[in-house]
């Protein structure tokens, strides 16, 4: 008959505990039945434990294993993909608990949950990510070790105490092969995450789209300069352009036709010193990323293309980081061929007919101002002339700007609500540009940032969000021209917050953002440490790898031969395991003994000696009886003897 | 491994096999007690959760690689390690452990025999989670630091004679359960195994003729030889009721040979049988007339106890049954 062992009482709870400890940092991302299903589960198997509530029965349990499966299908379309299989994993995992009955299911539920915790750093590898997984690493080793104590009281700390022990011991040879072991290419393609909520810019802009984010104070990207940070109106983070409109959305140029945009033609030259920095960017699950005016880079995952922004070859589905060079006074597109300008300049001028009107009437008052001259120069002016006039009118920067119709926006804003957000401004002036003419587009990105003393990084946030435009001019190529610099300064100068000080609306949704009170000098300083903190763990530890681990090796053993990096794993993990061998098997042995039990043994030996060997189990009082009559003749032995004795149970014996 | 005791059958390679292991474990771990577990005794190796967590380790390290993911490759790490850590552990768990061989009670054949071995801890560390059995491990135990448990061992007796139970496993899991860490043991401790008990019923009827089914009030058809006063311990059958009801003191009848003080129980006056037989029957014989206070002498072919009486002279008769070797004279 095989006897199953039961699940000590103890484990079970610690099991469901790391459950719930791994669904805490995983909530954002699961769908919204998921954290529910665990919890139930928890609730249900904690039920069961206290003899409450039955088992479910088998066909009920495969029934909540198909609800799962449908439910996955049902959140995401389907089965494939990073997610639904995340998704999935933590399903089973947690209905895998009505199923824990042995021992042995015991072990396989704690062995499952290391796997289910390594998906965690599949959607967040940061320093808060790390203790979550920390936390969850202990309460499943404390599983393992109440797997082996049937015994201990349920509840006790003490598993939580030891397994902080164990994970310690373990903690720099960890650290050494972290360093040393080679990372390696990926082996195949993976699921990836095509299921994620794209963050961040989207690829096309409409009324209201920039404002939501507006709201948001996460992270969108990091920025370290080499030498000096630029001035805060100088940071035009450039992301995409969009010089195409479809029922008063824009986007990108089509590709495929030969018109699109997709392919860097020629290089601009290189005019001065350019700008050295690095950006860590949070996973968007798009491909373009952020850089400076005309940005360059050596990364191979990059690719250039014609509007001079730049696209990575596949999604960014992870943090990741690319070093950039700019050169912010390069002239973008010297020549315009006519077919680009026929692109750049499209609008149908029938759906604003009030902002054609203005346009016809600014144009002719710059016109009879300047006299006839070149076409650049009055471009030039008519830019002026319309960012003056924004200037001059009543319009608001403002967070909260009122709906307006798609399809009559422009002069509707122009001219009737006057509030908007940058990208109702970059819009209207885009417009007014090409009903003149002139060439003109979106530019989609971030402006400006937060600068961190600490780190030296700049900190990009979703907030710091932005839509510009460009124009063509004869001669200079792509010049930026920003409208929102003309109705709210501050917004470009000193940031968001600043431009939104009047209205109040300053991430007003989100009470507990450090952001929000970064005015508080206190909370200001720990949110700069912490971000720096950040910074550095992205750069130097989730980025570890490549070049920087051959140059940390290098620094370590010199040369890098295979050799020499054996000769360094072996000789810390000897420096590393030999105390522990030495701490663990301390206080095993029989050295430890006290005067007394060293006198005992000495007598033994002495009594061996001389043919008096003790008999098994008989104690010192018995052998001096047996062997009375030959301990007669020697008064010394037999004081000896029992001095021993004495010496032996007149003390408690000592811990 | 958990073929140990009956490898005999089988196959011929497994039988080559069992010998080739039987031979090693002889070399490496000679009977001898007390022993005290060091390097050479232990064996260690990752039990079957062992082998799945370092399977899910390989996973997570797949993942690591094909998502370029440096914190998974940090987690993989940190749980090897931490594994590393277990085995340093679970081997200190049996590590300089004392064990000893305290004894074992005789048993008739076909008994369970009882073998107590004594563990003890030298040092102040406890031990824990230990498991012992024959085969498998058993339900767990600790020694506490610079105490002792003593452990019950127990095991089928199957024939008379010097019962030598073999090697016993002595492993434990602690404390993560992924490392499994054991020695067999032999403490050269053997059991005297007594034949088992037989009634000779064929023995009542050869003297009575035929017909009785029960026992006659002694063996070898004995009369009333004599009254003594009663000792507790005595068989109530023996009791003289009608003594008792005359002068209200206890008084046992003492049964025996009429023709002879001395009872002697002959293996060669015994019915025609098979030698075992023989002397499970002298072996019920010997029981029967020390319950009955009797003065019994026991003569085998080589053999002759005197007659006597008392637990000394009794388990003298059971050894020599016990050891008797059927070649040795008839």
């Amino acid at each position: 008959m095989k006897v199953v062992e039961q699940i000590p009482r103890s484990a079970i709870i610690w099991l469901i505990l790391s459950q719930l400890c791994m669904l805490l940092p995983l909530l954002g991302e699961l769908p919204l039945w998921t954290p529910v299903l665990v919890i139930a589960v928890a609730v249900v198997r904690l039920q069961i434990l206290r003899g409450q509530w039955p088992w479910p029965s088998r066909w009920l349990r495969v029934l909540m294993m198909l609800a799962g499966v449908a439910g996955v299908v049902m959140s995401y379309r389907s089965l494939l993909g990073l997610e639904p299989m995340v998704t999935l994993l933590v399903t089973a995992y947690a209905l895998k608990l009505f199923e824990t009955q042995s021992l042995r299911d015991g072990y396989l539920l704690a062995i499952l949950g290391f796997f289910t915790a390594m998906t965690l750093f599949l959607y967040d590898q940061s320093i808060v990510q790390v203790l979550a997984v920390v936390v969850v690493l202990m309460t499943l080793l404390s599983a393992l070790l109440a797997l082996n104590e049937p015994r201990a009281t349920p509840l006790s700390a003490a598993p939580l105490r030891r397994s902080a022990v164990l994970l310690t011991l373990a903690l720099p040879m960890m650290l050494v092969v972290f360093l040393v072991f080679p990372r390696i290419a990926p082996l195949w393609s993976v699921p990836i995450k095509n299921h994620s909520a794209k963050t961040g810019m989207s690829d096309s802009i409409f009324p209201g789209d920039v404002t939501e984010l507006g709201r948001d104070d996460s992270v969108a990207f990091r920025v370290q300069f080499e030498g000096d940070v630029p001035a805060q109106s100088q940071l035009y983070w450039r992301g995409l352009t969009l010089g195409r409109e479809a029922d008063g959305r824009w986007l990108q140029h089509a590709s495929g036709r030969g018109e699109g945009l997709w392919g860097l033609a020629e290089v601009p030259e290189p005019v001065g010193e350019p700008l050295r920095y690095r950006v860590i960017q949070a996973p968007t699950q798009q491909r373009w990323v952020y850089g400076l005016r005309f940005a360059e880079t050596a990364d191979a995952g990059l690719l250039a293309v014609n509007d001079f922004t730049l696209r990575a070859r596949s999604p960014i589905e992870f943090e990741r980081g690319y070093t950039l060079r700019s050169w912010s006074e390069s002239v973008l597109e010297p020549e315009l061929p006519e077919w680009r300008r026929t692109l750049e300049t499209a609008t149908d001028a029938t759906d604003h007919p009030r902002t054609q009107r203005l346009v016809e009437i600014l144009r002719a008052q710059v016109d009879s101002r300047l006299g006839p001259t070149d076409p650049a120069a009055r471009d030039q002016a008519f830019v002026a002339e319309v960012l003056a006039w924004l200037r001059r009118e009543p319009f608001y920067y403002t967070l909260s700007p009122p709906q307006l119709d798609a399809e009559t926006f422009v002069d509707e804003f122009l001219f009737a609500s006057r509030r908007g957000f940058c990208e109702h401004y970059a819009i209207s002036f885009v417009v007014m540009m090409r009903t003149a003419g002139i060439p003109a587009r979106i530019v989609a990105g971030y402006q400006g940032g937060e600068y961190n003393p600490v780190s030296n990084t700049v900190v990009v946030r979703q907030f710091d969000a932005h839509a510009w435009a460009e124009v063509w001019l004869q001669g200079r190529g792509w010049v930026r021209v920003d409208p929102t610099a003309a109705v709210a300064p501050s917004r470009i100068e000193s940031g968001l917050e600043a431009a939104l000080a009047a209205e109040g609306s300053f991430l007003s949704d989100a009470l507990f953002s450090a952001t929000r009170y970064r005015d508080i000098g206190l909370i200001n300083f720990f949110r700069q440490q912490y971000d720096a903190a950040a910074w550095r763990w992205q750069v130097m530890v989730v980025g570890y790898g490549g070049e920087m681990q051959l140059s940390v090796l290098r620094d370590l053993v010199g040369e890098i031969t295979p050799l020499r990096l054996l000769a360094l794993l072996g000789g810390v993990w000897l420096l590393v395991l030999a105390p522990m061998a030495w701490w663990l098997l301390r206080g095993r042995g029989g050295r430890s003994r006290s005067q007394a039990e060293r006198a005992y043994w000495a007598l033994c030996a002495e009594l061996d000696r001389r043919g008096l060997t003790r008999l098994p189990g008989e104690g010192l009082t018995a052998l001096r009886a047996r062997l009375a009559e030959s301990l007669h003749d020697e008064p010394a032995l037999c004081a000896r003897i029992e001095a021993v004795e004495r010496a032996l149970y007149e003390t408690a014996p000592s811990r | 491994m958990s073929s140990l005791a009956e490898g005999s059958q089988g196959r011929s390679w497994t039988r080559w096999y069992h010998a080739r292991w039987q031979r090693w474990m002889v070399r490496r771990l000679p009977p001898q007690s007390p022993i005290e577990l060091t390097q050479r005794r232990l064996f260690i190796f990752p039990s079957r959760p062992g082998l799945a967590f370092l399977g899910v380790l390989a996973a997570i390290l797949v993942a690591a690689i094909n998502y370029e993911n440096n914190m998974a490759y940090a987690l993989t790490f940190w749980l090897g390690s931490v594994f590393v850590v277990a085995v340093h552990m679970t081997f200190a768990n049996l590590h300089r452990l004392q064990v000893q061989a305290v004894g074992a009670v005789p048993v008739f054949a076909g008994q369970q025999a009882r073998l107590v071995v004594r563990l003890s801890a030298r040092g102040r560390r406890s031990y824990c989670g230990l498991a012992a059995g024959w085969h498998t491990a058993g339900d767990a135990f600790s020694v506490p630091g610079r105490g002792s448990y003593d452990l019950s061992l127990f095991c089928c007796a199957p024939s008379r004679g010097w019962f030598d139970p073999g090697r016993f496993l002595l492993e434990t899991r602690y404390p993560l359960g992924l490392l499994r860490c054991w020695t067999w043991l032999d403490l050269g401790q053997r059991v005297l195994v007594y034949p088992t008990p037989l009634a000779p019923t064929q023995l009542w009827e050869a003297h009575s003729g035929g017909g009785r089914d029960g026992p006659p009030r002694g063996p070898s058809g004995e009369e009333l030889a004599d009254f003594k006063a009663y000792q507790p311990g005595d068989p109530l059958k023996s009791i003289a009721w009608a003594a008792y009801a005359r002068s209200d003191t206890l008084v046992s009848k003492v049964m025996g040979d009429t023709q002879a003080q001395d009872l002697w129980l002959d293996f060669s006056r015994l019915p025609m049988a098979d030698s075992e037989t023989r002397l499970s029957w002298l072996c019920w014989l010997v029981l029967d007339a020390h319950n009955a206070q009797l003065r019994f002498g026991l003569r085998m072919p080589g053999v002759e106890l005197a007659p006597a009486v008392g637990e000394p002279h009794r388990d003298a008769a059971l050894r020599a049954l016990a050891l008797y070797t059927p070649g040795s004279g008839a």
